[in-house]
């Protein structure tokens, strides 16, 4: 009986299907149902299709801006909400006049009643002229639809073609409105494929080397993606394009230059990768860089690719060198502790085994919210018998998890941390992080160092009020 | 001596100072015991607010959403909020669900309370019909490009005092409108309540569910409900009260609609922040309940005083203030600037309203000051501002803080939301408490700039 149907769950049976018990005699196609609608009412983690494009895809670039076609609410919340940090350097050596202009600013045309019966056409083309004006250096100008403006029908396309012509700079319209698609899922892919036929193929980089690399899917939270480029950097290998960390508006059009495209995230951003390999004819290869071993054994099939395989095990041998030594220590301290993955996206599968052989840890059970089939089918791989994988998790499963199965550390979101905690037991923020990165060599010492200091925090022994004073107390201080 | 009244000449808002009204419903019925707010849109709509919440509040929100999607659009969310509506009830057995529309379910014109008596027809069936009763499922439209989150609560205030409110015998209790304050807030005035010998209704009570203890042993799991929080039986009971006070006349309706039906004397505003309007809080407790104001509430107003004697002259008189966010909050700290001998040079909001260019008015004339006053302004209009007018101090939220830093202005921060600092939310800053907190973090906060680089000067 490889599916489980949680207590809380027994009046929406339906989530039965979401939630599979890992069993290895169980053939490949036993998964949990995914990327299918949430349950109404059911306390879902998910997100908006508008999230999933504004707030994972486009909001790291740091040349654009970001014009969100709503009433305020969409506009607001997409306001500086992520962690993705822009340096001002620009491919051609110049400089951008703002540092972390992505965070800093976010444009919204503030529908009102009237908007709404009328149509808002007239005020987004307003709005774009006005951002120009405020903003005159950006080198883009993005779009986004939302449930408003995607129920009254506005031509967003038309806007943004009409307003490019007047204002002489690109307009890219984004129609991926909170309520298309089932997750921000949807949104990841609407913005993969406007980013693709909008962008790529329409500029030249100012140069071109033979080892000449897309990263992709890499959105620099807390500086990941820096501490990945210096891997690369040293091996000799060139990041021409980031999709999108860091990156400016103009990189993303030469990804087709690219020898070879590496995918990151690979739910979130293998549409294009796959989109750029098939039209231009750049291979790619899906990667994964948490961990020392991921990283160690990526940065060595990227090298071979380009034959620089000697400079790799340079870059590698200096890094372990490094961090080994400490990342002892913590595997001492973690080991048989029990954490559950309770993630937005690919973190669940790239983590597990990681977690399990570098620093001890068991991997008690993995979750989505956002996931499809291919992501499901490694997460099932990568974790042991008994484990859980869950689809579209709620937050009244947690509790009923929670409490059965003995965990000593939650990895998730902002929205689930707190709860966890009055519960009882430390979690630790994976979606943005708590002090990281957490990519890469020392990224992953980041990481564990995080774990450590969640499950030793002191105030784990101190959750309940004692009637008579610890014996150990007592005791003589010499 | 005079405000200079400067509204938005874009049409683009550039980092909003306001959001949209579904997060002030939701905010409100989060302050009932055992409720859950059910949001019938999208699943962005629930997801982005309690980010918001957990963010600022460092606490869990529960907030259920319908997940519209490309069919609702299509055809209606009709099946959405029944199937959510039941699942809610059986799945949280919730003391109430408050169902808060968004610009999409408006939009797309659902009959949110024929949708809601279907949902209770088919409960019956499940769970019969004593369990159902026990659910109390309140309809709570919020549009979402109507006004602000401040209409929103609004809103939901109202539409829980005309739904649930019954009136039977006279409590001599006194009905409570907060406004969108924090937990410390809430319980600065239930402490005032208390030195006045009074009982309160809050209308409703957030400081326990957004500042929950920790104690597993203790606490209600699966599902996990907070500590706190206004009970159902007391939203009944608020139509026997001795009156209502909203502490923001910006959204007071539920007060307004408990006099219209039940005659239950209203009074909106102010928001006691800084003396002046907290002894208006008093005299409206005064007139409304016949208590008098007690010695022990008079000696806490005394510590603030005595504060405000010892420190306001020496380091804050002349400092210029710019001051951003709701508008009962910044008209509230407008005035108590004001009384510290500091100048509120530039004062903005979100909001596009004229009640609030009154009381700016009100202010200026008080105060003496020259005051320029923004309303339905953005937060870039503010730095656009700053850069040719610089203040002292700013006071506000943290999504400001980054033009602070580039302008090299310390910002205290308060109101709604404050994410990169801790404890903010604690803290009160209405009432005689809340003045003397506030004059602290202020005076600190001015020590560390302007008296820091020359550190002698801070000796006595």
């Amino acid at each position: 009986m490889p599916f489980k149907l949680f207590d809380v769950s027994k009046p929406i049976p339906e989530r039965k299907d979401h939630i599979y018990v890992k069993h290895c005699e169980d053939p490949e196609e036993c998964l949990p149902k995914c990327n299918i609608k949430t349950i109404p009412g059911s306390m879902t983690e998910r997100g908006c299709a508008f999230a999933g494009a504004k707030g994972v895809i486009t909001g790291a670039i740091k040349d654009v801006a970001h014009v969100v076609h709503s009433p305020v609410g969409c506009t607001m919340y997409g306001y500086g909400s992520k962690r993705y940090p822009t340096t001002t350097d620009m491919p051609d050596g110049s400089k951008f006049p703002v540092k972390d202009f992505n965070i800093k600013y976010i444009v919204g045309t503030d529908l009102q009643e009237s908007d709404v019966v009328f149509g808002g056409m007239k005020k987004l083309r307003q709005a774009v002229r006005e951002t120009n004006q405020e903003f005159p250096f950006v080198n883009a100008i993005y779009l986004y639809a939302t449930c408003t403006t995607g129920l009254i029908g506005d031509d967003m396309d038309a806007v943004a073609k009409e307003m490019e012509e007047e204002l002489g700079k690109p307009v890219i319209a984004f129609n991926a409105p909170g309520f298309a698609g089932s997750t921000q899922s949807k949104g990841h892919q609407i913005g993969n494929d406007t980013l693709f036929a909008k962008i790529v193929g329409t500029t030249e980089p100012p140069a071109t080397t033979p080892y000449d690399i897309n990263l992709i899917g890499e959105y620099n939270i807390d500086g990941d993606l820096w501490l990945l480029k210096e891997y690369f950097e040293e091996i000799g290998i060139n990041i021409i394009s980031t999709f999108t960390g860091d990156c400016c508006h103009a990189e993303l059009g030469w990804m087709h230059r690219a020898k070879l495209s590496v995918v990151r995230c690979q739910r979130s951003s293998t549409y294009i990768a796959d989109m750029i390999e098939k039209k231009y004819g750049v291979p790619y290869i899906k990667t994964d860089f948490f961990s020392t071993k991921y990283t160690a054994d990526n940065l060595r099939t990227i090298a071979k690719f380009f034959g620089l395989e000697d400079k790799a095990e340079e870059v590698i041998a200096k890094r372990m060198a490094k961090i080994g030594p400490e990342l002892e220590f913590y595997k001492e301290k973690l080991t048989g502790k029990k954490v559950f993955i309770f993630s937005g996206g690919p973190k669940s599968y790239h983590l597990s085994i990681p977690l399990h052989n570098e620093l001890g840890l068991e991997t008690t059970g993995v979750s989505s919210m956002f996931e499809h089939e291919d992501g499901f089918e490694k997460m099932k791989k990568r974790v042991k018998e008994g484990a859980l994988v869950i689809d579209d998790p709620n937050t009244l499963e947690l509790e009923e998890l929670v409490e059965d199965y003995d965990i000593d550390l939650i990895l998730g979101g902002v929205k689930e941390k707190y709860l966890v905690h009055k519960l009882g037991i430390p979690s630790l923020l994976v979606h943005s992080y708590e002090n990281g990165p957490y990519m890469g060599f020392e990224g992953f010492l980041n990481l564990a160092r995080d774990m450590y200091t969640a499950i030793y925090n002191p105030v784990w022994n101190m959750l309940e009020f004692q009637e008579t004073e610890d014996p150990d107390m007592d005791e003589e201080v010499e | 001596m005079s405000v200079n009244v400067m509204e938005r000449e874009r049409t683009a808002i550039i980092n909003p100072l306001k959001t949209c009204q579904p997060l002030g419903a939701m905010y409100v019925v989060t302050g009932i015991r055992r409720a859950v707010p059910l949001v019938h849109g999208s699943q962005g709509c629930s997801t982005f607010v309690r980010y918001s919440f957990s963010r600022h509040f460092r606490e869990p929100s529960e907030i259920a959403v319908t997940s519209l999607h490309e069919d609702a659009a299509v055809f209606g969310g009709r099946r959405n909020l029944v199937e959510g509506l039941q699942n809610v009830a059986t799945r949280l057995e919730p003391s109430l669900i408050g169902v808060i529309t968004t610009c999409s379910s408006e939009i797309i014109g659902d009959d949110v309370i024929g949708f809601i008596k279907t949902a209770k027809d088919e409960l019956k069936k499940k769970i019969g019909e004593k369990k159902t009763e026990k659910v109390k499922i309140i309809p709570i439209s919020t549009p979402s490009f109507v006004e602000t989150h401040l209409k929103g609560y609004d809103n939901a205030v109202k539409a829980l005092v005309d739904h649930v409110a019954e009136p039977s015998e006279p409590n001599e209790k006194i009905n409570i409108i907060p406004g969108m304050v924090n937990p410390g807030d809430i319980r600065e005035i239930k402490h005032m309540l208390r030195l006045m010998n009074l009982e309160g209704i809050l209308l409703t009570d957030i400081s326990d569910p957004f500042d929950s203890p920790l104690r597993p042993s203790a606490t209600e799991f699966k599902p996990y409900y907070p500590k706190g929080g206004t009970t159902v039986e007391e939203i009944v009971d608020s139509a026997n009260s001795s009156g209502t006070i909203s502490l923001t006349k910006y959204a007071g309706s539920g007060a307004l609609s408990l006099e219209k039906k039940y005659n239950i004397p209203a009074e909106l505003g102010p928001i006691p922040i800084g003396v002046k309007n907290t002894d208006q809080f008093l005299r409206n407790l005064k007139k409304i309940t016949g208590q008098d104001v007690t010695d022990e509430i008079l000696d806490e107003r005394g510590l603030l005083i005595d504060s405000m004697a010892d420190l306001a002259s020496r380091y804050l008189f002349d400092k210029t203030v710019a001051i951003y966010g709701d508008p009962e909050i910044t008209s509230g700290i407008a005035r108590f600037v004001g009384e510290l001998g500091m100048v509120p040079k530039l004062v903005v909001t979100g909001a596009n309203n004229q009640e609030f260019v009154k009381d700016m008015k009100k202010v200026g004339k008080e105060t003496g000051a020259e005051i320029d006053t923004m309303v339905g302004q953005d937060l870039r209009a503010m730095e656009v501002y700053l850069k040719d007018n610089p203040v002292d101090l700013m006071i506000g939220s943290s999504d400001a803080r980054l033009m602070a830093k580039e302008y090299e202005i310390p910002l205290v921060r308060v109101g709604f939301p404050v994410y990169d600092r801790v404890g903010y939310h604690r803290h009160p800053i209405v009432g005689y408490n809340g003045g003397i907190h506030l004059i602290d973090l202020i005076t600190n906060t001015v020590l560390e700039k302007y008296y820091e680089p020359e550190h002698w000067k801070l000796q006595q």
